[in-house]
């Protein structure tokens, strides 16, 4: 069983991240599970979520305390992400225009920030920086291009799907280890 | 023959999907987190003609009930969901659906009770519903929440019982993962149409739940409890039932993990119950024979099935999301004790109160309380 953690602000998409992560996995063949952390927090507060995927049926119900891997959705969250848990040779994706490996962690950099501007995709609160980490986590975990193109389709079916297909895409391509 | 279908859902919207395949009549609602999902679901659903159903607004949770109390004196088929508080503030007219002898399902949605607040699960507000009459089923997955709600209208009209299906908050309820829905058609053939033996009708007037003299009042108290207990082999037959036409098996009364052989056995029910099992596979990888009973049905409480599949000279680990206040402990370990007492003197029951108010229980923390525990 694969585990996952999202680290994020309240307002920056954590939880549809979350699901369409699940809904690669299924699309993939495997199981998946999203399972956000709700509190009653606000928009710009520390949030988090799990994810799981797994071959076989997923039993587990916690939050991810030692996940495999930590998506860090601001570079602002860096050490409070990795101190909330992760394993020793877990492995970091992170949302900066650059980025240095964290401690000994496999690292990977993504700037999911300029590529969802490019794409259009934001709002008077900031770029939708979700869909572009969708696309980097789904290349760190080897998740086929065309299940990620087909599980943005699921969800944003048509026109919507574009802009979005585009960014994730970008973020595939681009998305580096450090 | 049709296939069914697997998609990615919440355990509230699981629940949604099985009132609109179950084609229930009357759903009365009034939010509270978290079961407001399955509200919002339902009445979207109602909304845009998906389920054709009455769906009735109400004011407050006390009226809820006695909306779907009178809903289901009139013969139709009633849902309604809450949690925590509002189905403590339900209390009383959980009794008139239980006294009246009419099969209302609601899902509660647990959560940890006021005061203070918490939004997140612990086990307290089903378990104080324990002498009100309702059966009570618990779950430890979606898949399960949908499965047991129909099973749940399937038992109560047949022994005309309320039955409450409960499930974690969040870690169940706003928890995404696949979901199997059956088709329909396979669903029509498990649960037919109500029919009730009989109903208020308008055209013919007649009153119902009157005051009774001590001679009457006994009689149909004491039917209530001997029908509450004649319900487990219904259960039974319905959990296998729903097995042979959909293939899915959630357990009947209990459901067991790595038993057979177990020294040590983790007890305990819903979500927590579902994580055990990584738990148990922990235990086993160091050496410990460990093994899960997971009671499906809380009440009545499963005793002769629990007598019957806990091994010899097992040490059973209650785990309770809840308090007995006035005792040292939880609820469940306090049930269980009274079940075993004068039956199985091998067994060994030992207890610990964890995951109030949604505190979270990994596979490795409660591993290590089970391991603790062998040395209380």
């Amino acid at each position: 069983m694969l585990e996952l953690r999202i680290n994020g602000f309240g307002g920056q998409g954590s939880v549809t991240l979350a699901h369409l992560l699940a809904q690669a996995a299924l699309e993939n063949g495997e199981q998946g599970q999203a399972l956000p952390f709700f509190g009653v927090e606000r928009r710009g507060a520390p949030v988090r979520a799990a994810v799981r995927m797994s071959p076989a049926t997923i039993h587990a119900h916690s939050q991810c305390d030692r996940p495999d891997y930590v998506v860090v959705m601001s570079e602002k969250l860096t050490a409070a992400a990795v101190s909330e848990g992760i394993t020793e040779t877990g492995t970091v994706i992170i949302n900066a225009p650059h980025a240095a490996a964290v401690g000994k962690h496999p690292t990977w950099q993504v700037d999911a920030d300029a590529i969802a501007r490019e794409a259009g995709l934001f709002s008077a609160d900031g770029p939708f920086i979700n869909i572009p980490l969708f696309g980097a986590v789904c290349r760190v975990l080897n998740i086929p291009q065309n299940i990620m193109e087909q599980t943005i389709l699921h969800k944003w079916p048509g026109h919507n799907g574009e802009s979005n297909l585009s960014a994730a895409g970008k973020a595939y391509s681009t998305v580096t280890r450090r | 023959m049709k296939a069914a279908q697997v998609i990615m859902d919440t355990g509230a919207h699981a629940a949604a999907l099985a009132v609109k395949s179950a084609r229930v009549d009357v759903i009365p609602g009034y939010p509270i987190t978290p079961q407001t999902s399955i509200m919002e679901a339902v009445a979207a659903m109602v909304e845009n003609g998906e389920l054709d159903a009455r769906f009735i607004p109400v004011e407050g949770e006390h009226s809820a009930m006695a909306a779907a109390v009178a809903a289901a004196a009139a013969g139709a088929r009633v849902f309604t969901a809450t949690s925590a508080n509002g189905l403590l503030y339900m209390h009383e007219v959980l009794h008139m659906a239980s006294g009246g002898r009419l099969p209302v399902v609601m899902c509660n949605v647990n959560r940890g009770v006021f005061a203070p607040w918490t939004l997140w699960a612990d086990h307290q507000d089903s378990f104080a519903q324990r002498d009100t009459g309702w059966i009570q089923y618990h779950c430890s997955s979606n898949q399960e929440v949908f499965n047991t709600i129909l099973q749940a209208f399937r038992v109560a009209e047949q022994i005309n019982i309320p039955v409450m299906v409960n499930f974690d908050g969040f870690a169940i309820s706003h928890c995404l993962m696949p979901l199997t829905l059956p088709p329909q058609e396979d669903i029509d053939r498990f649960l037919p149409p109500h029919s009730p033996e009989w109903r208020l009708d308008p055209e013919y007037p007649s009153s119902f739940s009157n005051v009774t003299n001590a001679s009457e009042y006994a009689p149909f108290r004491q039917m209530l409890s001997d029908d509450i207990l004649a319900s487990i082999p219904l259960v039974k037959q319905a959990a296998q039932e729903y097995k042979d036409i959909t293939g899915m098996w959630d357990g009947d009364t209990i459901d067991t993990y790595r038993l057979e052989d177990a020294e040590v056995v983790a007890f305990a029910v819903n979500s927590m119950a579902a994580e055990l099992r990584l738990s148990i596979d922990i235990l086993r990888e160091q050496g410990i024979k460990a093994g899960l009973l997971r009671p499906r049905l809380y009440l009545p409480f499963p005793a002769e099935d629990i007598i019957g599949a806990l091994p010899q000279n097992a040490q059973v680990m209650v785990l309770d999301r809840n308090y007995n206040f006035g005792h040292p402990g939880g609820i469940l370990a306090s049930e269980l004790k009274n079940a075993l007492f004068g039956r199985r003197s091998d067994i060994t029951v030992k207890n610990r109160v964890m995951g109030i108010g949604g505190i979270d229980l990994t596979r490795r923390f409660m591993a290590a309380e089970i391991r603790a525990m062998m040395d209380d």
